[in-house]
């Protein structure tokens, strides 16, 4: 393409440096934020405000900040349960369905001990263990059957997780609505209330869930970086046929990055419903923590699946969305900012995803010639 | 991208430009053909060249001598930075290979473009100006019938052509190129995928079509002695510029090859006599399907001792490739066995045939053999990644494979800027190097190498066999696959030619005859002797 | 009974269109992951058109469109900006998911319409369905345009040699199926379910881009999936009529998911691959680069 005088050329990347990398998602998010401001301003407001607003809330305001910290670290969580797949080249988009999953393991496990209808004996820390135990286990299982089919018949995962969360979805409407097994005593069409032995501990202010995201940031930086197991699922996230090549198991490979992220997608699940101060229980409207966890998939692809990356950017989405809500209400503005929000950046995101493949030759057009065939 | 088109100002265009042609009429003419690659690369300097109505042409050049750009510029996949081109004195400028279609220039490729779940017929009409609207499939198929009796071609309009050999894909392009109206047919490596008797009727069809007065441009890297046959005039390419205009006539292979590339070519490797010790693997009845589900590997047997090289030769699409992905564990064997060193390794995975010293260089090399955005290291970790030097209770040495990865480069003079670039900035040589690199690092006990040297240039070429020869000396067993009789004939201590699923031979080197071999591949020598 | 099998049928029309225009896409070699998020924004955004100008046609015609735009939205990024296209389909599902929930909002409840009518007691965009499967079928397998169609999605290289545009064809190919997921959508919203609520569509579209790989990219194939989903899914929603007073309506609601995950892996399976022989498009989902 020719511009007075210069020439505009594509060429592919040959290699993105990890700063130029992190640059373009920056660019991204504020691109996104850039095209959402139309939002605000088609409900008269300007968005210069609104960000003013929405940022000192989330991340100034005491209250606003514990609501930030609490969202994220359950996309830090959901972002884990996407990126692993990710890194084999495999798509889960079915941390609603797992999340669903683990809090209601985890719930099952207070359940069993008698914690909806009585008092607790086992101790605290036994039963918090058991919980998390549980809600691994059962997310884990669940995000395994999308591993399987891929590894087994090659089945669509997208599909398949798409499938599980709705499957989800209507289990968890069984057990707590209808007079289900975990229905609230009170006859609601929600889960009964944690027992105080069943809720998890504070430590700082925050919950232990804000620990595991840590401790799982470690894990996963050195499974990718260091360990051969992470090579094996980076091998054949870029090359399924090469790994097979190599000696990888394709099965082996399909099944663990499913259970793995399943089981961490659980742990968010076990984070907003059995962690969070004032929950405590599965809410009726568990389907929005569902929905909230599609950020995941926009922190894991904008971070490039880095373990490391994706901590800010969830703290800045959940800052984001906590302050988008926050806005909502003090500008009465349309329900679903949030979801607007995510939508928008989502879309950014994609566009901007040409620029870690290619870059922009400009030269200045010396004399006239036919245009150069891009590649 | 949404360019509009002149409709029908070029068709009649083109039925004008081919009047009243005469036989040794100047039907196109290069000008000064230069073309630049970013980075400055001067891919083509100054090329001229002219073809005659009626005329064989060769282009002969190794790789990287710009023939592939020159090729692509002709045909209007690339445009030319500077130079002119004229069809029968008429200035043209191709944007795309549909204006080259237009003035009458055809395209056989090398590696074939046809589509294989399509019919012959529809490949043929793809892009033809008949295939407006609802397709007259009848009304085509007896054109083309007529056209392909012309010239001597068989052909079955209606097989897919996935279904067809090598030979057959090539005669299909063929008549799709003269069916569009080609008058100038440019042919990239007509033979190499062909057998002897195959190259034979294909030099017989150009003959004819020498005699309507259509101009052809044969473009050669690798077998001389078909230049020699096929092409009155001979023009050659050295690094981007003409280096040479030959009667054939008037020369031999020697030359040619000299000026080609620059300096003397020695075309006798150094094969050390070795005295074979135990069997490495012996294959017994071995059979499989290929992708299709059709079996494509029938019953084959065969050993390969210490210290020495099977060349399996055949064409392109007889078993080769099923042969080698399973004995590597790529493919699902579907009856008999495999011995590696006494023990059965038929249902082994990939990883423990790896482990137990067996070796595999692919040849589909970035699909495959590498992983593109992968850096050196980290291709060279595929073969290390569960090797106890380098993985140490689950954690990988990168440094030590860094080392290693050095060693490889150093050792196979592989040309790159470090070991941590990815190895999709390498030229295919080098990317072939550091694959045979690794695997042999690795010291296997057998080395199965699928078409190792296709498609790179002479000095490649001569590096990778030097260095199965050299995995030879140190008593590996080679099972060398390879569709180049003469590469197969100067490797191998024993040949085994392979058509439609079987081995028809086990030959010895040094009773192996190249033409008895041709035959043997080509399905004719129906016996099997011993 | 009558009225069950019509509904399964209503049901199916819109797999169907939402299918097809998936089909002819993947044909062409693009995988548009996102048809779930396209038909949200055609049902959303005609649902609200028909609501406040009181006009269907109106409605639909907001539908095709909003289907064409994001279509083409789909193609730049995976055309021209050689974007991988599951991330953009992704990213068009996503979007749309947000979006509409936020845009549709206000308008949640009842269209207020008056039904359209019926032939013979079915939809008349039934009777479009089946015209659009023999139409496409047609297309495809009959017209040098359909060979350029599946050849572009099978080895793109070789149609540029014969010369012919990839890019012309698959742009015109996505837009196409952004049309139909639009249109499915906007029929959804204005006909089958005309009450807008948050997600209404219930992964509709996902299980439509299932239905593209159950039929072997064969339009015929395709309409008897679409039926026998119809057939499933009202059966879901109304046990009472075959099983009474079995299990809890959460339970069953589970159940078309459920199957269609059972559906794909009977498909996925070698034993039903090799029965129909048929293969997918060889270059579906390949950026492709000129040479």
């Amino acid at each position: 393409m020719t511009l007075g005088g210069y020439e505009f050329r594509l060429q592919r990347r040959a290699t993105l440096p990890g700063w130029k990398a992190a640059l373009f998602s920056i660019l991204a998010v504020l691109f996104g934020l850039a095209l959402f401001s139309i939002i605000f301003l088609q409900a008269g407001q300007n968005p210069v405000e609104i960000y003013k607003q929405i940022f000192s809330y989330a991340f100034l305001n005491s209250y606003g900040v514990r609501l930030t910290i609490s969202r994220f670290i359950f996309l830090a969580l959901a972002s884990y349960a996407f990126i692993i797949p990710a890194q084999a080249g495999l798509w889960n988009i079915g941390m609603p369905g797992q999340l669903y999953l683990g809090a209601l393991a985890s719930f099952g496990v207070v359940y069993l001990m008698g914690g909806k209808t009585g008092e607790m004996t086992a101790s605290q820390p036994v039963i918090i263990l058991l919980m998390l135990t549980a809600a691994m286990l059962a997310a884990g299982l669940f995000g395994a059957i999308a591993g399987f089919l891929k590894g087994k018949w090659g089945v669509n995962e997208i599909v398949v997780t798409m499938m599980l969360n709705f499957i989800a979805f209507y289990f968890v409407a069984f057990m707590i609505k209808d007079g289900g097994p975990f229905m609230n005593l009170g006859g609601r069409g929600e889960s009964f209330e944690l027992p105080e032995a069943a809720r998890a501990p504070m430590t700082g202010g925050f919950p232990i869930t804000l620990w595991i995201v840590f401790i799982l940031m470690v894990m996963l930086q050195v499974l990718f970086s260091r360990m051969g197991l992470g090579y094996q699922i980076r091998a054949f996230g870029k090359s399924p046929a090469a790994a097979r090549y190599a000696g990888i198991k394709p099965f082996m490979i399909a099944v663990l990055v499913f259970s793995l992220g399943g089981a961490i997608a659980g742990l968010s699940g076990y984070h907003y419903f059995a962690a969070v101060p004032g929950v405590y229980k599965i809410a009726r409207t568990y389907g929005y923590f569902g929905d909230l966890a599609f950020y995941g998939v926009i922190c894991g692809l904008i971070s490039l699946g880095n373990p490391v990356a994706t901590l800010p950017v969830a703290l800045l989405f959940g800052g984001l969305s906590i302050g988008g809500r926050y806005a909502q209400g003090k500008l009465h503005l349309g329900f679903g900012v949030d979801y607007a929000l995510m939508g928008v950046l989502m879309i950014s995101l994609v566009a901007f995803q040409f620029f870690y493949n290619y870059q922009i030759l400009i030269t200045k057009k010396e004399k006239k010639l036919d245009v150069a065939i891009s590649d | 991208m949404f360019r509009t088109k002149k409709k029908n100002g070029d068709i009649e265009l083109h039925g004008d430009i081919w009047k009243h042609i005469q036989p040794g009429e100047v039907v196109l003419d290069a000008q000064g053909i230069t073309k630049r690659y970013p980075g400055g690369v001067l891919a083509n300097d100054h090329i001229d060249f002219k073809i005659k109505a009626g005329e064989i042409h060769a282009i002969l050049g190794e790789n990287g001598a710009g023939k592939t750009t020159l090729m692509s510029i002709l045909f209007g996949l690339l445009q030319p930075d500077e130079g002119e081109i004229y069809v029968r004195g008429l200035k043209v400028r191709f944007r795309s290979p549909e204006d080259a279609i237009k003035m009458g220039i055809g395209m056989v490729h090398q590696h074939r473009k046809l589509v294989p779940a399509h019919t012959v017929l529809e490949n043929i009409l793809l892009g033809h100006p008949k295939s407006r609207g609802v397709l007259k499939l009848k009304e085509v198929e007896d054109e083309v019938m007529a056209l392909a009796e012309r010239y001597g071609f068989e052909i079955d309009p209606r097989a897919r052509v996935w279904q067809l050999t090598e030979g057959e894909k090539q005669v299909a392009e063929i008549v799709k190129a003269l069916y569009r109206g080609a008058k100038i047919l440019i042919l990239d490596e007509p033979t190499s995928a062909l057998t002897p008797l195959e190259t034979d009727r294909l030099l017989e069809s150009i003959e004819t079509m020498t005699q309507d007065a259509l101009g052809v441009v044969p473009f050669i890297t690798h077998k001389l002695p078909v230049v020699l046959s096929i092409s009155e005039k001979v023009t050659i390419l050295r690094k981007g510029r003409v280096v040479d205009r030959l009667n054939t006539a008037e020369t031999t292979e020697q030359i040619l090859a000299q000026r080609m590339v620059g300096r003397p070519v020695i075309f006798n490797l150094q094969k050390q006599p070795i005295e074979p010790g135990e069997p490495v693997i012996q294959v017994e009845e071995l059979s499989a399907k290929n992708n299709k589900g059709v079996m494509a590997l029938n019953k084959v047997s065969f050993t390969v001792r210490e210290g020495e090289i099977l060349g399996v030769a055949g064409v392109a699409g007889n078993g080769q490739h099923e042969l080698a992905e399973t004995l590597f564990g790529l493919r699902e064997a579907k009856g008999g066995r495999i011995l590696f060193r006494g023990q059965d390794i038929t249902q082994a995975s990939v990883l423990d045939r790896w482990k137990l010293g067996m070796g595999y260089t692919p040849s589909e090399r970035t699909e495959v053999g590498s992983i593109p955005d992968f850096s050196l290291v980290e291709n060279v970790t595929m073969n290390y990644y569960f090797d106890n030097r380098y993985n140490h209770r689950g954690f990988l040495d990168y440094g030590g494979l860094r080392k290693l990865t050095e060693q490889v480069i150093d050792e196979f003079d592989v040309a790159t800027p470090g070991p941590d670039v990815p190895i999709r900035t390498l030229s295919g040589g080098n990317l072939q190097k550091v694959i045979l690199g690794r695997v042999l690092s690795r010291h296997p006990k057998l080395v199965i190498a699928n078409l190792p040297a296709q498609g790179l240039d002479v000095g490649a070429t001569e590096f990778v066999q030097r260095k199965l020869l050299e995995a030879r000396s140190q008593k590996a067993a080679v099972i060398l696959i390879s569709e180049d009789l003469d590469e197969v004939l100067s490797l191998s201590d024993w040949i085994a030619p392979m058509y439609e699923g079987e081995i028809v031979d086990m030959i010895p080197a040094e009773k192996a005859q190249k033409d008895t071999i041709g035959a043997m591949i080509a399905g004719l020598h129906q016996e099997r002797g011993s | 009974m009558l009225p069950f099998l019509i509904r399964s049928l209503e049901a199916a029309m819109i797999f169907t269109f939402a299918g097809l225009g998936e089909l002819v896409d993947q044909r062409s070699g693009i995988l548009n992951v996102g048809l779930e998020g396209i038909m949200l924004f055609g049902a959303t955004l005609g649902f609200i058109a028909a609501k406040t100008t009181g006009n269907y046609f109106i409605g639909f015609m907001v539908g095709l469109g909003i289907g064409a735009a994001l279509g083409l939205l789909h193609g730049f990024f995976s055309i021209s900006l050689g974007v991988d296209q599951v991330v953009s389909g992704m990213g068009i599902w996503i979007f749309g998911f947000g979006m509409t929930t936020y845009i549709g909002n206000p308008y949640t409840g009842p269209l207020g319409l008056d039904k359209l009518p019926t032939i013979l007691g079915v939809s008349p965009f039934f009777y479009l369905a089946v015209i659009m499967v023999v139409l496409v079928w047609f297309v495809l397998s009959k017209t040098g345009l359909g060979l350029q169609i599946r050849s572009v999605g099978e080895r793109p290289s070789v149609a540029q040699v014969s010369g012919i545009s990839v890019t012309r064809i698959r742009y015109m190919s996505v837009i196409f199926g952004g049309m139909m997921s639009g249109f499915a959508g906007a029929v959804y919203a204005l006909y089958y379910n005309p009450v807008w609520n948050y997600n209404f569509l219930m992964g509709w579209g996902f299980i439509s881009l299932a239905l593209v790989f159950f039929s072997m990219w064969n339009p015929y194939i395709l309409f008897g999936g679409a039926v026998l989903f119809g057939l499933l899914w009202q059966l879901a929603l109304n046990p009472q009529m075959f099983f009474p007073g079995l299990a809890s309506r959460y339970i069953w609601r589970m159940v078309p998911f459920i199957m269609t995950i059972l559906v794909l892996v009977l498909i996925s399976s070698k034993w039903f691959r090799s029965r129909w022989g048929a293969t997918k498009p060889e270059a579906l989902g390949q950026p492709y680069h000129k040479e």
